[in-house]
């Protein structure tokens, strides 16, 4: 399938999908604070513009249907013909959640779109474009037509000082209309000239103006196809213009000289002549106008002249091209053409290059509209990025890993061999060890990514969880820019979206009670990110009636996780709801009872090394922190001894180290070796018997004893033989070559080039505790 | 070894596949020579705990972390702590690079499929599971073809 090129290019298409919408979620909720930028409205017509011109590249026909109707109306909005009010932003929104499921169908990604839904929307939308009443024949969107609809360019914007009498639809340019939106609603100078746009069904045929650029034929397009495509719609008539030719030694044999003008005679829509230019509209200049309309023709030619001027300066095209529109100018307005127009033309373009005089009051007005733009535009001053496969960054960390392990290696054997540290050699690895670490550091940074990819699928989730639960949410989200390592960045997804789920399913309440409590009946449901110690932070709180204690307590009583007279701190309760098999709705509800509880989430963030806490206050809401690594690279270890093994305990989990002293030793029950620590007694685990290095009873002397946390905040005192010291290590998988082993993280290798194994905190606590002596994993091995 | 070499010339007609032969105490076994990546040296292991005792643990291939199996110990055979005398072969089981422990690579063979035998019946499930055929060889030895699909705990495989 990759080889395939055209899949290939399909990929491509869908990745660029993703950010499109990622874009045009983000304006629209934009728009829904209450924004009323016009170039915000523009971006969203333009995300949504794309989708569809791709879309449509691919026969992509049910995305490209609903794509028009959004696009339809977001052309309604940004030529300000109607309002970009909050009912019809929130409308957007969701319209912008189905497009998204088609985007996925296309991709095979989603389930089928929910037509029920999609048509829902599509009538919606479409109710808002045409103003609640049915749409007019004339604008109502073809089924069949996959071609872009005409961006209609709003002329009362440049209005001449003789008035233009009518609108003349100019060529959907969509670079053009990126850089310069012509038909930002400028002020009106004279109401009355207010283009009527549903008018594109009209006359007994059009004439066309069309003037291929030299890209046109680069991208293999041929002018005799087009017009023979234009035939089909009726009978034509077709001139050549070739004044535009220069002689022979002056000709540059790949630029473009022609221009066509073709009289089509017949009942064609102006859509159904567009649609011929579909895939050249970028490549030529193109006016298509009402035959026997010379005014409307001169203006069409004006707005030729002007287009080009703009887009000469804001394109910054070659500079050819100016003298390319000398030539059209002068020869259009030389071109014998039996249209009555040139003949007003005529004196309109005339002085060309110089501004033509009758446009030249127009241009003033376009042009701030299209510098300003350029100016702000914030693609430009945006860094440059590329797209590289993951997989050659993977391959580069871990090339820099093996780095990293070399050069420690190398800085043993020369200390091993006496090396002096200031001698030359000793200084030079020096130099090397900084490098690297600098490589090292780089390399990360080129995995690490904004949250936002992750946040920004939120405000959707928080949409539909509300609708299915019929409360008011507002989400508030900060710290999108926060960066973290991708693959952290693909695990977090799911625990935000469960926990936001609960938030907004248990945490907050319906409006009334809501209001009854003097709350406003909003709910707001907080997401943050931020770098804390060399972690990462995600918060997610809501102020709902938070945690009701009681209730958790008597349901964990109840499921027999608990002992009925067991006397729990606040704090212990809360985090009762962690535990496997802890559900607190009474009643299984769609959205988040669905049976996997926060033990799940606290697992999946376990599995990354990651800590959850939960804080709560009754009747203001709770608070659920999740704090994680930022890289699953490398990790701060702290590398000690046990028994002849070396080992790495996450530094992250190290309270403190100590040298314990006998006294300080207690036995629960004569057994169980606890530590006075701080006036508490904590679970004494010798590192080598749990990990089975050593049979023999603990040996207190000469050990060392670190003071560990579990995520769940219990403590336990691990004992060790040594100490060696703190060190970053390269994370290495056991599970890709072997599988998991209890007690084990991971592992990673040593500067004397050797594994050693990274301690799993929490595993090694708990199993102080359950651990039977059977070797149980013997049996399941054969 | 070159017992080996010399009867199994005169077979080279027909040869289908390239196999490696090792020894583990008095036996000899194969392997397909396609899922052989490399031969070392035995370098003690970082030990796993509570790992089954076939597993002698972990080592550093060029910053891989390699699993140890101790293939004499997996089929049952009683097995010596291992020396430098011994040889890691290091082979792709599945997705999986794992490192074989064993007491001496001998030969590489040349074998027509139709030469190797099924497994006799007289062996216990345990063995056949890993004995993919046997076949003879001139002198009245014996050597096993391995499958090493089934040298990784069965519930690893299947994950695999």
């Amino acid at each position: 399938m990759s080889d395939d090129p055209f899949e290939a290019i399909k990929a491509t298409f869908f990745q660029e999908c993703e950010e499109l919408l990622a874009d045009l979620e983000g304006n629209l909720l934009t728009l829904e604070s209450g924004s009323t930028d016009i170039e915000v409205i523009n971006a969203v017509f333009r995300a949504v513009h794309s989708v569809k011109g791709g879309a449509g590249a691919f026969g992509l026909e049910d995305l490209v249907r609903f794509a028009h109707v959004f696009e339809t109306l977001m052309d309604e909005l940004r030529s300000g013909r109607k309002p970009c009010d909050d009912p019809t932003v929130k409308t957007l929104l969701r319209a912008s959640d189905v497009l998204a499921d088609h985007v996925a169908a296309a991709r095979g990604a989603g389930a089928p779109v929910d037509p029920v839904r999609s048509a829902g929307l599509v009538a919606e939308l479409e109710a808002l474009t045409y103003g609640g009443a049915a749409p007019a024949a004339a604008a109502a969107p073809d089924e069949d037509d996959f071609g872009f609809t005409p961006v209609a360019m709003d002329l009362g914007a440049f209005e001449a000082p003789g008035g233009l009498p009518d609108l003349a639809d100019l060529p959907p340019l969509p670079d053009l209309a990126a850089l310069a939106p012509l038909s930002a609603p400028a002020p009106l100078s004279d109401p009355g000239s207010l283009p009527d746009l549903s008018a594109p069904a009209a006359a007994r045929g059009w004439k066309i103006v069309f003037r291929p650029h030299p890209r046109l034929y680069a991208s293999a397009n041929e002018t005799g196809l087009l017009l023979r495509e234009l035939a089909r719609l009726g009978p034509t008539r077709v001139q050549m213009d070739d004044s535009g030719l220069p002689l022979l030694d002056a000709l540059e044999p790949t630029d473009s000289h022609l221009i066509w003008t073709i009289e089509l005679d017949g009942d064609a829509s102006e859509t159904e002549v567009r649609e011929v230019f579909d895939f050249v509209e970028m490549d030529c200049d193109l006016s298509v106008t009402p035959l026997g309309d010379a005014a409307t023709v001169e203006a069409a030619l004006a707005a030729v002249a002007d287009e080009d001027d703009s887009d000469a300066s804001a394109l910054a095209r070659a500079a050819s091209s100016e003298l390319d529109i000398a030539a059209l100018l002068a020869s259009v307005g030389a071109a014998p053409t039996q249209a009555p127009a040139p003949v007003a033309a005529a004196p309109v373009i005339a002085p060309a290059p110089e501004p033509v005089a009758p446009p030249s009051p127009v241009k003033p007005a376009p042009a701030p509209t299209a510098a300003a733009p350029v100016q702000t535009a914030p693609p430009a001053a945006a860094p440059v990025t590329i797209r590289v496969d993951l997989e050659r960054v993977d391959r580069l960390i871990n090339a820099v890993g093996e780095l990293v392990i070399q050069q420690a290696m190398l800085a043993q054997r020369v200390t091993e061999s006496g090396m002096a540290r200031s001698s030359d050699i000793g200084l030079g690895l020096e130099d090397l060890e900084l490098l690297t670490r600098e490589i090292q550091d780089s390399v990360m940074a080129i995995r690490a990514q904004p949250v936002k990819s992750v946040f920004q699928r939120m405000p959707r989730l928080v949409r539909e969880a509300a609708e299915a639960t019929g409360k008011k949410v507002k989400l508030v989200t900060s710290g999108e820019d926060t960066e973290v390592d991708k693959t952290v960045i693909e695990r977090l997804s799911d625990p935000i979206t469960h926990m936001l789920r609960n938030a907004i399913d248990h945490g907050l309440e319906g409006p009334e009670e809501r209001l009854a409590a003097g709350k406003p009946a909003e709910g707001t449901v907080r997401l943050a990110a931020l770098h804390r110690s060399g972690r990462i932070v995600i918060e997610i709180s809501d102020d709902g009636k938070g945690i009701n204690r009681p209730r958790v307590k008597g349901i964990a009583v109840e499921r027999g996780l608990i002992a009925e007279d067991a006397i729990l701190s606040d704090d212990e309760i809360d985090n009762l709801i962690f535990l496997p098999g802890f559900s607190t709705a009474t009643e299984v509800s769609d959205l988040s009872g669905r049976g996997v509880g926060m033990d799940v989430v606290r697992r999946s963030i376990q599995s990354l090394g990651g800590r959850i806490s939960i804080s709560s206050v009754p009747g203001k809401g709770s608070t659920f922190t999740l704090s994680l690594p930022l890289t699953l690279a490398v990790l701060d270890g702290m590398v000690v001894g046990a028994d002849e093994q070396t080992l790495v305990a996450p530094l992250a989990a190290i309270v403190e180290s100590l040298t314990p002293n006998e006294a300080d030793i207690h036995y629960v029950g004569g057994v169980d070796p606890v530590l006075r620590f701080r006036e508490a007694f904590v679970p004494l685990v010798d590192v080598a018997r749990v990990m089975g290095f050593r049979d023999a009873p603990t040996v207190l002397k000469g050990g060392v004893v670190m003071i560990v946390e579990t995520e769940s905040r219990q403590r336990a005192a691990l004992l060790v033989d040594a100490i060696h010291g703190q060190r970053q290590v390269v994370i290495k998988s056991l599970e890709s070559n072997y599988r998991h082993v209890e007690g084990v993280a991971a592992a990673t290798i040593l500067g004397d080039g050797r594994v050693a194994l990274i301690l799993d905190i929490d595993a090694l606590v708990t199993a102080k505790r359950t651990r039977t002596p059977s070797r149980s994993d013997l049996q399941m091995a054969s | 070894m070159t017992t080996i070499e010399q009867t199994l010339t005169p077979n080279v007609a027909g040869t289908d596949r390239e196999l490696i032969a090792f020894r583990i105490g008095e036996q000899e076994f194969c392997v397909d020579i396609m899922s052989v990546r490399e031969i070392r040296g035995w370098t003690p292991a970082t030990p796993l705990p509570r790992s089954p005792a076939y597993m002698k643990g972990v080592i550093n291939l060029r910053g891989v972390v390699l699993p140890i199996i101790d293939l004499g110990a997996r089929f049952g055979l009683a097995t010596n702590e291992p020396t430098e005398r011994h040889v890691i072969m290091v082979a792709h089981v599945g997705s999986r690079l794992v490192g074989l422990l064993v007491d001496a690579v001998s030969d590489i063979v040349q074998l027509s499929d139709a030469a190797i035998q099924p497994t006799p019946d007289v062996a216990s499930d345990h063995v056949k599971s890993f004995v993919k055929g046997i076949f003879a060889v001139e002198g009245g030895r014996m050597i096993s073809l391995i499958d090493l699909d089934h040298v990784l705990p069965e519930s690893e495989a299947e994950a695999a």
